[in-house]
């Protein structure tokens, strides 16, 4: 941990403190400082907003009663991120098939957007669109790597104490995770080669 | 290659600044002379690019929720689903769970656990039994239906390993010096007739009349079988096989395995 995390970390010890003590303004507080990162977490692997505002709250129940495990040398977010991870994950592989079926049946083949008029350049809907289901075709480790490097912001040195990995592995499958999307993407967008 | 092999690896911490400066200034230095290596960095830019395409969906759903009313919400959830007393700071709280208490509770339990042990062996023998010794407690109906389902599987089994000894002896007589009724068959033979008299009360008791005089039939054979000691003579070969044709067995063993298997309680 850098200087400002170590003082920010400082800060959570003294709110889950009074947190564990039942003062719910402390609790609430907390809530309220990490409710989006859980959430855009959550948001990204699960694409929905309802199932992620749900695990939102799953994860600080699970906070609440886990309080009293939490080590103070732990980086308290990446401990946080950690149990909302599992969540999404459990939610994930529960619901996967279900989500599955009330996708769209339109294969990322059909979306191919440099396909027909030869341009390269793809509507952002399309892309998105494109791209998320490309986002989707990556292995589970994969995509959760991608997921919190890019849209939730985090350091590989984070997403390491996250998964419970090396810096290294975060590293490798990060690479991997990047090039297979690439390959994916590649013919579908006319990247440039 | 193995310098743009090692470079490649890199492409991505590279641009997403997660180098240290050295191997920074390496990849840099190799991007400068390998023309290949500045187009694989280029297709992964333009994949990083793509990537943003869900950020401002993201952004949009993000300002789509009611932050305030969440954080609310979630912590009357907590305070009211965990309905847990609240802990008094900086005073120590009596807790069933405590680290301390754990040695505790397992001595108790385990004492728990040695009493009832020592109750249950020092007083089973003394328990009233119903029924003459009989500790089953399910309906009469539901154990009558037990003893059809052993009944039915102990048969099925009697009748397939019948099966086998008898196809066997028939297919000898176009092989002969292949089975031998004196050892292996004789042998079988006994097993048969000790597993058909288990076999016998629950063949009774299940009403299984047909099974039954299969079953009868089988084991007259088997008796026949098991008598003859060291060797078959060609006249005692052609009875037994009469007797199996004469009365169908194998045909008849073959559908009464077929109606029991069916038949599944």
């Amino acid at each position: 941990m850098d200087r400002t995390d170590v003082a920010e970390n400082e800060n959570i010890q003294i709110l889950l403190e009074k947190a564990k003590g039942g003062d719910r303004l402390a609790f609430k507080t907390i809530v309220t400082l990490y409710q989006q990162k859980v959430f855009l977490l959550a948001y990204s692997i699960l694409r929905n907003r309802e199932d992620a505002r749900d695990i939102v709250q799953e994860t600080f129940l699970k906070l609440y009663r886990k309080l009293d495990a939490y080590e103070r040398e732990k980086n308290f977010q990446a401990w946080l991120l950690q149990m909302a991870k599992n969540l999404c994950l459990d939610y994930y592989r529960k619901n996967y098939s279900r989500r599955k079926e009330l996708e769209s049946a339109k294969s990322i083949e059909e979306l191919n957007l440099a396909a027909d008029d030869g341009s390269n350049n793809p509507t952002s809907s399309d892309l998105r669109q494109v791209f998320s289901r490309c986002l989707e075709k990556l292995g589970d480790r994969q995509r959760l790597i991608f997921v919190l490097k890019h849209y939730n912001g985090l350091q590989y040195q984070e997403i390491a104490q996250i998964l419970n990995i090396s810096v290294g592995t975060v590293k490798s499958l990060h690479f991997k995770a990047v090039r297979n999307l690439r390959n994916l993407l590649g013919p579908l967008v006319g990247m440039e080669s | 290659m193995s310098e743009c092999r090692r470079v490649r690896e890199n492409l991505v911490a590279f641009l997403c600044g997660e180098l240290g400066e050295g191997e920074k200034e390496n990849v840099r230095r190799h991007l400068n002379a390998c023309s290949l290596c500045r187009r694989e960095l280029k297709q992964l830019q333009q994949t990083l690019q793509s990537a943003r395409s869900l950020n401002p969906e993201m952004e949009k759903t993000l300002a789509s929720v009611n932050w305030e009313a969440l954080a609310e919400k979630i912590v009357h959830a907590v305070w009211n689903e965990e309905a847990r007393p609240r802990r008094l700071p900086g005073r120590e709280r009596f807790r069933l769970s405590a680290p301390k208490l754990r040695a505790v509770f397992a001595g108790l339990l385990l004492g728990v656990l040695v009493g009832a042990l020592a109750t249950y062996l020092v007083f089973r023998g003394r328990l009233p039994q119903r029924n003459g010794g009989e500790k089953l407690f399910a309906s009469g109906e539901f154990l009558d239906r037990v003893d059809l389902e052993i009944a039915r599987r102990e048969t099925l089994d009697y009748l397939e390993k019948s099966q086998y000894v008898l196809l066997e002896f028939v297919e000898s007589r176009a092989r002969p010096g292949k089975f031998e009724p004196g050892g292996l068959a004789a042998q079988r033979a006994k097993e048969l007739l000790e597993k058909k008299k288990f076999l016998n009360p629950q063949l009774e008791k299940a009403q299984m009349a047909k099974a039954k005089e299969i079953c009868d039939q089988i084991e007259l054979l088997f008796y026949e079988l098991a008598q003859i000691s060291e060797s078959l003579t060609e006249q005692q070969r052609q009875e037994i096989q009469n007797l199996i044709e004469e009365r169908k067995l194998l045909l008849r063993i073959n559908l009464l395995r077929k109606e029991l298997q069916e038949s599944e309680v």
